[in-house]
């Protein structure tokens, strides 16, 4: 199975590699090393374009693409169900874009299509990183907030969590990082369940692969 | 160091003041101040050099004066720059007049430090300095001067250098460093292990800044403000986080692990990209707007619906499109 990854920056790169290749049991081979998108809603407006390159100029399996939630509406089980599309849900513009791209692209390179892997840190991905070390983070506690309009943390509170500072340096930001998700790499269950941002994520990147030809279903 | 500066009728600063924070990003439109803050600055540390004297005969009631305001311990301490002309101010006054702060605020007016880096003048070999302990030039054209100095003198500091540029600059080995014939220091960076040396002359713009604002950032004696014009130029977008830790590494040393004074910075940009990591930091973003000649400083923090604007686009995006203003007049 062959990945890409769109991510915001070098150290949320580094967590989705280690979050991938935990998922799938094992590293991938990694294509089209490096894309970047500079936030929201810049990833919305990239991704198209995205998708078509790594489909026609790659060999590409899965793009796998995330977002922060920051202060959207969080998705939930409800948004799951068939044809339901949340216009302000990150995760359901994500995944409308996918759909609407790869819905006019000709097979190329042996393969209909270019395979979706869409995550949503909710509201930021440190808090994927404080995830099973502290008890206070977590999307239900952020959607209770939404809803009382009292936030449990803030974004740069859960910086000053995870890094113990707001400005962390870049190698400093990817060690800390890598750290703290590397202790969900053997068992993504309970980030899976905290942060159901992460669990479609991983929902779609097992379907992937059990979709490739060749492997074992 | 410095809590506020004042501005009245200097330049296209006709009125307004600004409160600075550790690190102060400013973004506008061409001619809409940017500079002459910087140059007010630096008039401040010239004029802080020499001995204060009593205004002449010559003054001219609402001529341009720039006052200064300090944070603790100099904050009971005000300084005025007294100006004959819009370009000259040449008088510079404190109040209270016999403040006993006054010698030790003048020592730190003493290392403000000023940047326009220029990049021809950098890729020249360099004279070594009078004094060992040289700090960059304005204009960092002893910048491989100021490394060798480094080198022999502070080695831990200069191998911590090396270690940062490397990292920064993947496609290089090592910084070499070599003394020419006529005395002079050249500075190179090796190409991967064991591979061609690129002189300074041959480093792209960017790679040469780069390695100028690391240079800055790890100074053994840093400065006591710095400002730095255009931070971005020449630098990938993707290379402008290196660029914003950098400066963070000077005006927040904690955030870095570094336990010295913080570095007041001061510095300009016309980057979007650059100011989309500010993000979560908007109390360091200073916009200077300009309203036909006349140009104020504002806050992005101070904007009431900052957050539904953030909610809806990147910063860089919004200050492109005109929303936060600091754009040029195009009409």
């Amino acid at each position: 199975m062959k990945v890409a990854l769109l991510s915001e920056s070098p150290a949320d790169e580094a967590v989705l590699r280690e979050l991938v290749a935990a998922v799938l049991g094992g590293s991938p081979a990694w294509s089209a090393a490096g894309l970047r998108a500079r936030g929201w809603p810049s990833v919305v407006q990239v991704l198209p374009a995205v998708i078509r390159h790594l489909h026609f100029n790659t060999d590409t399996d899965t793009l796998v693409v995330t977002a922060d939630a920051d202060d959207s509406v969080v998705h939930t089980a409800e948004h799951e169900a068939p044809g339901y599309f949340h216009p302000q849900c990150r995760l359901c513009q994500l995944r409308a874009v996918f759909r609407r791209t790869t819905r006019k692209l000709p097979p190329a390179r042996g393969r209909n299509r270019v395979l979706r892997g869409v995550g949503v840190a909710v509201p930021a991905l440190e808090a994927w990183l404080l995830c099973g070390r502290d008890a206070t983070v977590g999307e239900s506690a952020w959607i209770e907030g939404q809803a009382t309009g009292r936030a449990p943390y803030t974004r740069a509170e859960l910086k000053w969590r995870v890094y113990g500072t707001d400005r962390p340096s870049l190698p400093y930001e990817i060690r800390r990082a890598v750290e703290e998700i590397r202790r969900h790499g053997r068992d993504t269950r309970r980030l899976e369940h905290d942060f159901p941002g992460f669990g479609v994520l991983a929902r779609d990147l097992r379907e992937d692969q059990a979709n490739l030809p060749g492997h074992p279903t | 160091m410095i809590a506020s500066v004042d501005f009245k009728n200097f330049k296209a600063l006709r009125a307004t003041a600004l409160q600075l924070a550790p690190f102060n990003l400013i973004i506008g439109a061409n001619g809409s101040g940017k500079t002459s803050l910087i140059q007010a600055v630096e008039r401040l540390h010239a004029l802080a050099r020499l001995p204060l004297t009593t205004p002449g005969p010559a003054r001219r009631a609402g001529g341009p004066r720039i006052s200064f305001r300090f944070n603790p311990p100099f904050a009971a301490v005000e300084a005025r720059l007294e100006c004959v002309s819009e370009a000259s101010c040449d008088l510079l006054q404190i109040r209270p007049a016999h403040a006993p702060e006054w010698p030790a605020l003048q020592a730190q007016l003493g290392r403000i430090r000023s940047y326009q880096l220029d990049y021809g003048a950098m890729t020249a070999p360099a004279a070594p300095d009078a004094s060992p302990e040289a700090p960059l030039s304005p204009n960092g054209a002893n910048l491989a001067a100021v490394l060798a100095a480094w080198r022999d003198r502070h080695p831990a500091e200069f191998a911590a250098l090396v270690a940062e540029v490397l990292r920064v600059l993947p496609e290089y080995s090592g910084l070499e460093l070599a003394r020419t014939a006529g005395g002079t220091v050249t500075l190179g960076l090796r190409l991967g292990p064991g591979g061609d040396l690129v002189t300074a002359d041959n480093l792209s713009q960017g790679t040469q800044a780069l390695l100028a604002i690391l240079v800055l950032a790890h100074d053994p004696a840093p400065p006591a403000v710095l400002c730095i014009e255009e931070i971005d130029r020449g630098v990938h977008p993707r290379r402008l986080r290196e660029v914003r830790d950098a400066f963070y590494r000077l005006s927040h040393p904690a955030a870095s692990g570094l336990k010295r004074p913080a570095v007041q910075v001061i510095a300009t940009t016309h980057s979007p990209y650059l100011l989309d990591l500010f993000r979560d930091h908007p109390e360091e973003i200073v916009i200077a707007q300009k309203q036909g000649r006349a140009a104020r400083f504002e806050r992005l923090a101070d904007r009431a619906d900052l957050a539904e604007l953030l909610a809806e686009g990147s910063l860089g995006d919004m200050w492109y499109s005109g929303i936060l203003g600091g754009v040029p007049d195009e009409s």
